[in-house]
């Protein structure tokens, strides 16, 4: 048909193609807000006498690009919290940008790959290993211990050894971040449901409530509705890191980087947690899940316990029936009890020009007082301040009652989320996309974890030497 | 001869080239560049921090033993299965809209509004019909046979049937108007030969408009595999991690999970060049055998 034309179109074809393969995978990351808030500070305010013991080149100027990630409510406190610092510091300008959570990695690592990375940026979890791995981030240690803004002793090991790492081990090693907040994973339930059912609150002392009495309190709160349907379901969005690690069992070995899902204490703790729906019917089923989450679904009052972190506070301050936390539910078998804590860090770039106003702005967001009260005030974290934490956040006249639980699950059962032992998630993604043959009852977790290990270890292997 | 160049010509030179240096930057910049690092990427680990590393083959090597990305491709022939039924349904319309009926043509727009919706709003509005509890299609399967429908995006032999429905509802209109065109080139003279020589209406459809349509199959044929191979926006809305058992992943998809979540910028360039050779073959074996069908005149 065409004899010429031919290899110039099919060359077209060939070009056009893989134009369309190569360039379709850019995301459109226009929707970030950048706003340099300047300093218009009235010079006579008594905060520069306050203030001079704090950093040490105070009066030099400099500007410093601060990146995080956050809906409306985030981005609120933070400005506010900057504005507070630029007219502590006025010499010392802060350009705040704001990046939706779901594209932060992203244009964070391509702007490091630009090398564009900003001076102060949040990072956590995996993403935090593998950027110290590739030495990205400024080591914090000798500012930590010459600085006089940062009292160690009075902020949580906990959150500040997240951000320790020697290249292997969390924990271990110099500081390369300063806590952002812990994130306690805690147990919420809906009293108004319990008191319907004339049951007893759950206990907030870890491991006096068991498996065995949730269970039973949810076969009680459970209902049907005239459909056939279960209306109000006793328990939704069960944690199974939770289970898992009450049981006495986990998902790798980070000494020897076994993956150890293959043993009986992870099965029996994963079949519990598939079985509140498909033997005991008090959870919600993954086609319910699908249909209405159990986040929405709590928050109509149709589930009696769920898990929540603080950062839930806000919304679940106007909800319209009474709540209040309790301690995760104890393995019958070892009688304990446990739950991830969670943390972002703020960290610094290797390659900022202010290395000390970096982490002079880093340590006032993560441990000035003001700045701290201010974000437990609004109901965005606990305090990275212990004597804080303990004393003032206690005393806070608003749901849950029981904040206790929050300093519990911090100082006593709460451990570092599983990623926080890699570099590289896949391996615990292709766990929860397969995961779901057991929660759909395909599978009996026994047969899971044993087809599963193998698969798991191979990518652990792969990508976390 | 061709030692002066006069001047108007000359003028006319430079502005020609200016004229055509946009598109020929743009190309260069954001497409031929791209190309070609992503092609030396391709022999290479890059993280995006640290220095790229040469790794000979092992991107491919590792790419063969890999049961997502061949789950990935699986996934993404199935949905192929869409193109053939999307000419179908897309040749009916057009047939159901040649016809000079009064407001034929707020017909015809209305077949062609899904074409020029954003992916992302009609996603999202299918994530509400085909929702497993409350979403309309269920309501209605429910209410007229009495059964209760799939979990279409829960389950994951639903997953792909899900997305080639929502495909077909976005897509026909497309296609619709290109058949329309080509019917309209169809002159009434054969019809009419065809009436005199008592061919029925069967027989005029099948050997009338059919073949004469063939060079608009082949082009919606051509498109409509290139474009289900790159098909991303709608599985990144309604299956964000893959779908159950990773049902829903596309081979695009599973390139920008593996560029942009674990940023492995050497292997995805790996597999998009997998992909673009995948389709070049297809594409050019698509018009090899369209000599043996396609009808030129």
């Amino acid at each position: 048909m065409f004899r010429k034309g031919k290899w110039v179109s099919l060359s077209l074809t060939m070009v056009l193609s893989f134009m369309l393969v190569l360039s379709g995978c850019n995301s459109g990351n226009n929707s970030n807000e950048s706003n340099t808030a300047d300093s218009k500070t009235d010079t006579k305010t008594d905060t520069q006498t306050e203030a001079t013991n704090a950093t040490p080149d105070k009066d030099a100027k400099s500007v410093i690009e601060f990146m995080g990630w956050g809906g409306d409510s985030e981005k609120a406190v933070f400005e506010k919290l900057i504005a507070s610092y630029m007219k502590k510091y006025p010499n010392k300008k802060v350009k705040y940008t704001v990046v939706p959570p779901a594209e932060y990695y992203q244009k964070l690592d391509t702007l490091i790959a630009a090398k564009k990375t900003p001076d102060v940026f949040y990072a956590g979890g995996a993403h935090f290993n593998k950027l110290v791995s590739s030495g990205v981030l400024l080591n914090l240690e000798s500012q930590l211990s010459s600085s006089e803004m940062v009292d160690t002793n009075n902020v949580w090991k906990q959150g500040l050894d997240r951000y320790r790492y020697d290249g292997t081990t969390v924990g271990k090693g110099d500081l390369y971040g300063l806590p952002k907040d812990v994130g306690p994973w805690a147990f919420a339930y809906n009293k108004d449901l319990f008191d319907k059912a004339g049951l007893p609150y759950p206990s907030a002392k870890a491991g006096e409530y068991t498996w065995d009495q949730m269970i039973a309190d949810a076969k009680k709160i459970t209902t049907t509705n005239e459909r056939g349907k279960i209306d109000t379901f006793g328990v939704a969005a069960y944690s199974l890191e939770s289970a898992v690690w009450a049981n006495g069992g986990d998902w790798v070995d980070p000494a020897s980087g076994k993956i150890t899902i293959d043993t009986p204490e992870f099965a029996e703790a994963m079949q519990f947690v598939a079985d509140l729906s498909l033997v005991n019917k008090v959870s919600p089923s993954p086609d319910d899940e699908k249909a209405q989450n159990g986040y929405t679904r709590f928050v109509a009052g149709k589930v009696a316990m769920f898990p929540m972190g603080p950062w839930d506070q806000p919304g679940f301050w106007d909800l319209p029936f009474q709540w209040d936390i309790a301690a995760w539910p104890a393995s019958p078998n070892t009688g304990k009890t446990a739950t991830w804590l969670g943390s972002l860090g703020f960290v610094v770039s290797k390659n900022t020009e202010y290395p000390e106003d970096s982490f002079a702005l880093a340590s006032y967001l993560s441990l000035d007082k003001d700045s701290q009260k201010e974000n437990y005030v609004l109901g965005q974290a606990v305090p990275n301040l212990i004597d804080m934490a303990k004393g003032e956040f206690m005393e806070v006249d608003k749901a849950p009652k029981t904040r206790q639980v929050f300093i519990d699950i911090i100082e006593d059962y709460g451990r570092p989320p599983i990623e926080v032992s890699s570099k590289n998630t896949k391996w615990l993604d292709t766990f929860s996309q397969d995961a779901s043959q057991v929660w759909n009852g395909k599978k009996t977790a026994a047969e899971f974890v044993k087809e599963e290990q193998p698969k798991l270890q191979k990518l652990y292997d792969e990508n976390n030497k | 001869m061709k030692n002066k160049t006069p001047g108007y010509r000359r003028k006319e030179i430079i502005w020609s080239l200016l004229f055509i240096a946009p598109p020929i930057l743009g190309f260069l910049i954001f497409s031929l560049t791209p190309l070609i690092t992503s092609f030396g990427l391709s022999f290479m680990s890059w993280d995006m921090f640290t220095p790229a590393k040469f790794t000979g083959t092992e991107n491919f090597q590792y790419m063969f033993a890999d049961e997502k990305f061949y789950k990935s491709l699986f996934n993404t022939v199935f949905l192929l299965l869409g193109v053939p039924i999307g000419m179908m349904i897309s040749m009916m319309l057009a047939i159901l809209m040649n016809r000079s009926l009064k407001g034929i043509s707020i017909f015809r727009t209305i077949y062609y509004i899904p074409v020029i919706s954003p992916i992302i709003a009609v996603s999202l509005l299918w994530q509400w019909l085909l929702n497993f509890d409350y979403g309309i299609i269920n309501e209605f399967i429910w209410n007229i046979f009495g059964i209760q429908g799939p979990n279409w995006l829960g389950d994951s032999n639903w997953v792909k049937p899900s997305f080639i429905i929502m495909g077909l509802w976005g897509g026909v209109g497309g296609n619709m108007v290109l058949y329309l065109a080509g019917l309209q080139g169809i002159p009434s003279s054969y019809y009419e030969a065809a009436q005199v020589d008592g061919a029925s209406r069967w027989h005029q459809f099948k050997h009338i408009t059919l073949p004469l349509l063939s060079p608009i199959h082949f082009y919606v044929v051509v498109m409509g595999v290139i474009g289900t191979f790159q098909s991303f926006s709608q599985m990144y809305i309604l299956a964000a991690d893959g779908g159950p058992e990773y049902s829903g992943a596309t081979i695009v998809y599973y390139i920008f999970q593996e560029a942009f979540k674990y940023f492995n910028m050497g292997y995805a360039s790996a597999v998009a060049w997998v992909l673009g050779i995948l389709i070049f073959i297809l594409t050019l074996f698509q018009f090899r055998i369209s000599k043996r069908w396609v009808y030129q005149d």
